[in-house]
């Protein structure tokens, strides 16, 4: 089980300090698939990144399997068991698919890699030895990302935005890969999304708002809501106040 | 490899990658003076008329054969310099394996200079590899200044990957190359440097002939206080091709100075370059350590990687 206590994110904006997420607590439960969903700016991300140890919280404690690792590192964290897949993956001059995947999986073992690949809906041998740098496409460059993810086999695994620059034909197989990860390694799946197909393939649906959850239920109750989570309440846009905007 | 002792087996393998007596032809210098050397049917390896190095002489439609000629020092105060001609022959498809080992064992400086022309002729292909290191406990200078000038004539094609990855203080290294009509060129030059180590390449690369072609792609890791610098020049004369990338990545207090040029000289000349100088990226970091590497292991496969 992960489990967030009195989670605090803030920033320093011009000299004063703004919350990001206030105080958040929230317990995953092991094996579920959660789908966070929420407007432009709610803090979504931000959580992800808290829970990887990518940012680091301003106060209060992640806890995963009854251990406090808010003070680990990025690297001990996936070690104990989460894996992160980056809305935005990192490019690099030099690193193939090959050892990208090689060092996610903890082996050199070319069938296995390959096999990995495949999984995500890269099938050439000639990609084995491709750089993982910017001459590759969207949504090539997700799908690595995505065999990265699943080749860590972890217990926590966390997915920001994974349908970004993904074709319309990919999303539903990514949405089944995913799931099948979930439900056949008994994975907890979080899903950072907009993206209806994602909240319709998780058991729980989460809302952020403010960094907080204010609803935490199936995708048939968060309908309502999600039909009219373009329309939000923030007070403030910018440097002007409104008492409506549309995002 | 009894001929050589364990210092000699060590810097060889360094530079050349050589466990044994390599395969092929191959001339070994060591200290200024020559070490070992074996010809074949179709490659000819003699002094050339002033002493001051070798003419090696690859026979037209030579293919898929190999010539070593790796240059070691490790006598205090030395510095070589050394002017070797490769005269390749059409239809040539070889490599050259070159590059240059230095052990410094005391306070007084060792260094080499290179001089290499190449002329290929029409449709010769070669692979050119140059490693340069320099290793050793003494506190002497190591430099390290090679030359290359290569004429490539029609269809030739000359793959270049120059490497210096460690120990040598200060390095010069000037490439010139022309490309004739249809030829290719393809320069990969890494170069590592650390503590007050400085490296300047300057490279010209002129593109005469329709139809050339010209890809340059720099790396460079600078490490400590060194310094780096590189000028890029390439400058086309007809209907070609050129593209110039250099990267750098700074680590410590290193500084890195780049400096590439393009002159297009003919209205249908297409020339284009690209060059970033930076610390490694955050995501980056942050991609490999969420796989489970730490910081360290991180920074050191992303460095290995691109200077691969």
């Amino acid at each position: 089980m992960l489990e967030v206590k009195d989670l605090r994110y803030a920033v320093n904006n011009n000299g004063a300090s703004q919350e990001i997420i206030p105080a958040m607590s929230y317990r995953f439960q092991k094996g579920r698939f959660y789908a966070i969903t929420g407007p432009n700016g709610s803090g979504k991300t931000t959580l992800a990144k808290l829970i990887m140890g990518i940012y680091a919280a301003t106060a209060g404690k992640i806890i995963l399997d009854g251990v406090d690792i808010t003070a680990k590192p990025v690297n001990e964290r996936a070690q104990a068991g989460i894996a992160y897949s980056f809305q935005h993956p990192a490019r690099f001059k030099g690193i193939t698919f090959r050892e990208l995947i090689s060092i996610a999986a903890n082996t050199d073992d070319a069938t296995e890699i390959l096999r990995l690949m495949k999984r995500v809906g890269i099938c050439s041998l000639s990609h084995l030895d491709i750089p993982v740098d910017g001459k590759l496409s969207g949504g090539e460059i997700k799908k690595i990302e995505l065999a990265t993810t699943i080749a860590r086999n972890p217990k926590v695994a966390i997915y920001d935005e994974p349908d970004t620059g993904i074709d319309l034909w990919t999303i539903e197989p990514m949405v089944k890969l995913i799931k099948n990860e979930q439900v056949n390694h008994g994975t907890t799946t979080i899903v950072v999304s907009h993206n209806k197909a994602f909240l319709e393939a998780a058991d729980t649906v989460l809302i952020l708002r403010g960094g907080q959850f204010f609803f935490d239920g199936t995708f048939a109750e968060a309908l309502p809501h999600l039909n009219n989570i373009s329309v939000c309440d923030y007070r403030t846009c910018g440097d002007k106040t409104y008492d409506e905007c549309f995002r | 490899m009894n001929a050589f002792d364990k210092l000699d087996k060590e810097l060889l393998r360094a530079v050349a990658d050589l466990e044994g007596i390599p395969k092929g032809a191959f001339n070994i210098r060591k200290n200024g003076a020559l070490l070992a050397r074996e010809c074949n049917a179709n490659i000819e390896i003699e002094n050339n008329a002033k002493g001051t190095g070798i003419i090696i002489r690859i026979k037209a439609n030579t293919r898929n054969e190999s010539v070593h000629i790796p240059v070691i020092l490790s006598q205090a105060g030395l510095y070589d310099v050394v002017e070797n001609d490769f005269i390749i022959g059409e239809n040539c498809d070889v490599a050259i394996i070159a590059g240059c080992g230095i052990h410094c064992g005391s306070d007084q400086q060792e260094g080499h200079a290179g001089i290499h022309s190449f002329h290929l002729a029409r449709n010769a292909r070669v692979r050119y590899v140059e490693k340069h290191i320099a290793i050793g406990d003494g506190s002497g200078k190591r430099a390290l200044n090679p030359t290359t000038k290569v004429q490539l004539d029609s269809g030739a094609h000359l793959e270049m990957e120059l490497t210096q990855l460690g120990g040598v203080d200060e390095a010069l290294r000037v490439n010139e190359v022309v490309v004739d009509e249809g030829a290719s060129l393809q320069i990969i030059e890494k170069v590592m440097t650390a503590k007050r180590q400085t490296a300047t390449s300057q490279t010209s690369i002129l593109l005469r002939g329709k139809g050339a072609r010209s890809n340059m792609i720099s790396r460079s890791v600078i490490r400590d206080d060194s310094r780096q610098v590189l000028y890029a020049v390439m400058e086309a004369m007809a209907p070609c091709f050129g593209h110039i990338e250099c990267d750098a990545i700074i680590m410590d207090r290193g500084t890195n100075e780049t400096v590439p040029s393009l002159k297009a000289l003919h209205p249908d000349a297409e020339l284009t370059h690209e060059a970033s100088i930076g610390k490694i990226a955050d995501e980056q970091l942050m991609k490999l350590m969420s796989l489970g590497l730490s910081y360290d292991e991180a920074v050191n496969r992303i460095i290995q990687s691109f200077l691969k």
